[in-house]
């Protein structure tokens, strides 16, 4: 995009620029705060030791790599049961034709936004009944509960944009519907794919209030929980502070590098799963 | 549009089947297991359960702290799409317009959106405290100890902290408008450039309504989000002082974490938070259809 045709129409006075590049700047400078806070604190009483003893001395015995390792554990869950819910339904709501198809697909969707809070109750239930308090599935599931309805929307929107004649002629064919899904479908659903994969990862970075509520053991102990049971561990003291914030600069880590990494993914995959056409 | 095939129908309920497990287990069936929970009274154990009819309901519908959760919800809602409809369109066309630096900042303003809320929120919280925090303290460190403030503890300023937290997190109404300004036709803009119109106001006048459709997808998105995002309270102010920050997130998971026989109380909470969102998902899928319904 130049800065000369489209947009850039805005600022092709010199003045109208500067102005735009100072506020931008100065805009994103506010967005660095938070950050710079949290790195200053870290730094503070031990500077680099304090990251340096939350590897030889864990907090609340957890190590970091391990809160790690359970978020990514999880996120597999995650994703498997997305992909494996996503893709048939997507296929069928985009390109089988039945009765009802677009009711259904409208009362599934309708589940967006179900919020986590409001169904912790029966699912603390579930999860008590089936034993999968302290489990990567006991966590991954409810997640994918919640992503879902989104996953679907995603791979309808995309089967979509798929060419009808592109299936057709495979159906024709006689290959039927399930071997027109997995040699055609997926392979040209990759895309899609790895939007949703990037993004079931992110949310199980993120997700905060599954593995608090159902996550008692301390080894199980995931990236975002973490921020909250570190605390706990922790006392008032200046030492432990900074600690702390070096903690929280850690468990940051592997969501930045995912968000950074990723963002073409991320980015692709919410706007085309945006409920728009 | 081909025609539809002899057993077509059959194949869609196989396609669906793994749908059709993952909705009744955890949404048919939570559902029905709320509804029958937030008639009684019941702990988390869920054992000797007490049928007290619409008790629940009414106690719930009279609590002053429920109704300040539901209008802390909504207030909240309205901020953040105020400042995504102003602040985030604003950065979306800066960015747009081909100013250097884009993919940076474009990431900046992402990256607190899509990392873990619990962690801002925690950071938030930690930049506000009043001996310690970043902001007194730099507020202090020039000279200006008369506008330090008990940013966490001050009801006031507390429901601001909330809103700035959010306003802080609106990296993905950013996202939405920069995809569709790459969309959008530009030719509008040189007619209005050539009629000496100035940079605010053809955002303001030209490029702004033109974005309507993003705004209402924007809308309705932090709208939904706003019942969600129960971190974004929890870990910053906990709901406090005195439950003036509380939303129906945080009140929730007050009653289903709290000891005692709370469970129904909860799932009554429940039941009306889930009627109030889908409702609003009712009117966003409406919204939509009207939309693909006119494009077509």
């Amino acid at each position: 995009m130049s800065a000369r045709g489209g947009f850039g129409l805005l600022i092709r006075r010199r003045r109208d620029r500067r102005i735009a590049q100072v506020m931008l700047a100065a805009t994103a400078l506010l967005w660095l705060f938070p950050a710079w806070s949290a790195l200053r604190e870290a730094l503070k009483v031990d500077g680099l030791g304090n990251f340096v003893s939350l590897f030889s001395n864990p907090l609340g015995g957890i190590p970091i790599w391990r809160t790690y390792l359970n978020s990514v554990l999880n996120g597999i869950v995650h994703t498997a049961v997305v992909l494996g819910v996503s893709l048939p339904a997507g296929y069928a709501f985009g390109k089988l034709r039945f009765r009802g198809r677009e009711t259904l697909f409208y009362a599934t969707i309708l589940f967006l936004a179900i919020p986590g809070t409001a169904i912790l109750v029966p699912l603390y239930h579930v999860t008590q009944e089936l034993g999968l308090f302290n489990t990567h599935l006991g966590i991954g599931l409810p997640e994918a509960a919640l992503t879902v309805p989104f996953g679907v929307l995603l791979m309808r929107n995309y089967a979509d944009n798929v060419p009808d004649t592109l299936l057709e002629a495979a159906v024709v064919d006689g290959a039927g519907h399930l071997q027109t899904f997995t040699r055609i479908f997926v392979p040209i659903a990759r895309p899609a794919i790895v939007n949703l994969f990037v993004m079931c990862f992110m949310w199980s970075l993120q997700d905060f209030l599954w593995p608090t509520v159902f996550n008692t053991h301390p080894e199980m102990t995931t990236a975002a929980q973490a921020v909250a049971t570190f605390h706990n561990a922790l006392s008032a003291s200046p030492v432990d502070s900074a600690r702390y914030s070096a903690s929280l600069v850690l468990l940051a880590l592997p969501a930045v590098l995912l968000v950074v990494f990723g963002q073409r993914f991320i980015t692709s995959g919410l706007t085309s799963g945006a409920i728009k056409d | 549009m081909r025609r539809k095939l002899p057993g077509e129908g059959r194949t869609a309920v196989l396609f669906l089947a793994p749908l059709f497990l993952v909705y009744a287990l955890y949404f048919a069936y939570s559902f029905w297991f709320l509804i029958g929970t937030s008639f009684t009274k019941v702990s988390i154990g869920f054992s000797n359960a007490v049928a007290v009819g619409w008790k629940n309901y009414r106690l719930l519908l009279t609590d002053p702290a429920f109704l300040t959760a539901i209008r802390n919800n909504l207030l909240f809602a309205a901020a953040s799409i105020a400042v995504s409809l102003t602040v985030a369109f604003a950065i979306a066309v800066l960015l747009a317009s081909g100013i250097g630096g884009r993919r940076l900042y474009y990431a900046i303003f992402l990256v607190p959106a899509l990392t873990p809320i619990a962690l801002v929120a925690t950071v938030f919280s930690r930049m506000l405290q009043y001996q310690d925090g970043a902001l007194n303290q730099g507020l202090r460190a020039i000279g200006l100890d008369g506008l330090t403030e008990h940013w966490l503890t001050d009801s006031g300023w507390a429901f601001l902290a909330v809103i700035g937290l959010l306003a802080y997190l609106i990296g993905l109404p950013i996202m939405y408008y920069t995809a569709d300004l790459a969309a959008l036709r530009t030719d509008v803009l040189e007619a209005a450039v050539l009629d000496g119109a100035g940079p605010l106001l053809i955002m303001r006048n030209v490029i702004h309504p033109m974005m309507r459709s993003t705004h209402i997808t924007v809308t309705l998105a932090l709208l939904l989000g706003s019942f969600r995002a129960f971190e974004v309270v929890l870990l910053s102010t906990g709901g406090g002082p005195d439950n003036t920050t509380e939303i129906v997130g945080t009140y929730t998971y007050r009653f289903v974490t709290s000891a005692g026989s709370t469970i129904g109380y909860a799932s009554a909470a429940s039941v009306l938070v889930l009627i109030v969102a889908m409702l609003v998902s009712v009117v966003q899928v409406l919204v939509t259809r009207t939309k693909r319904g006119a494009s077509r």
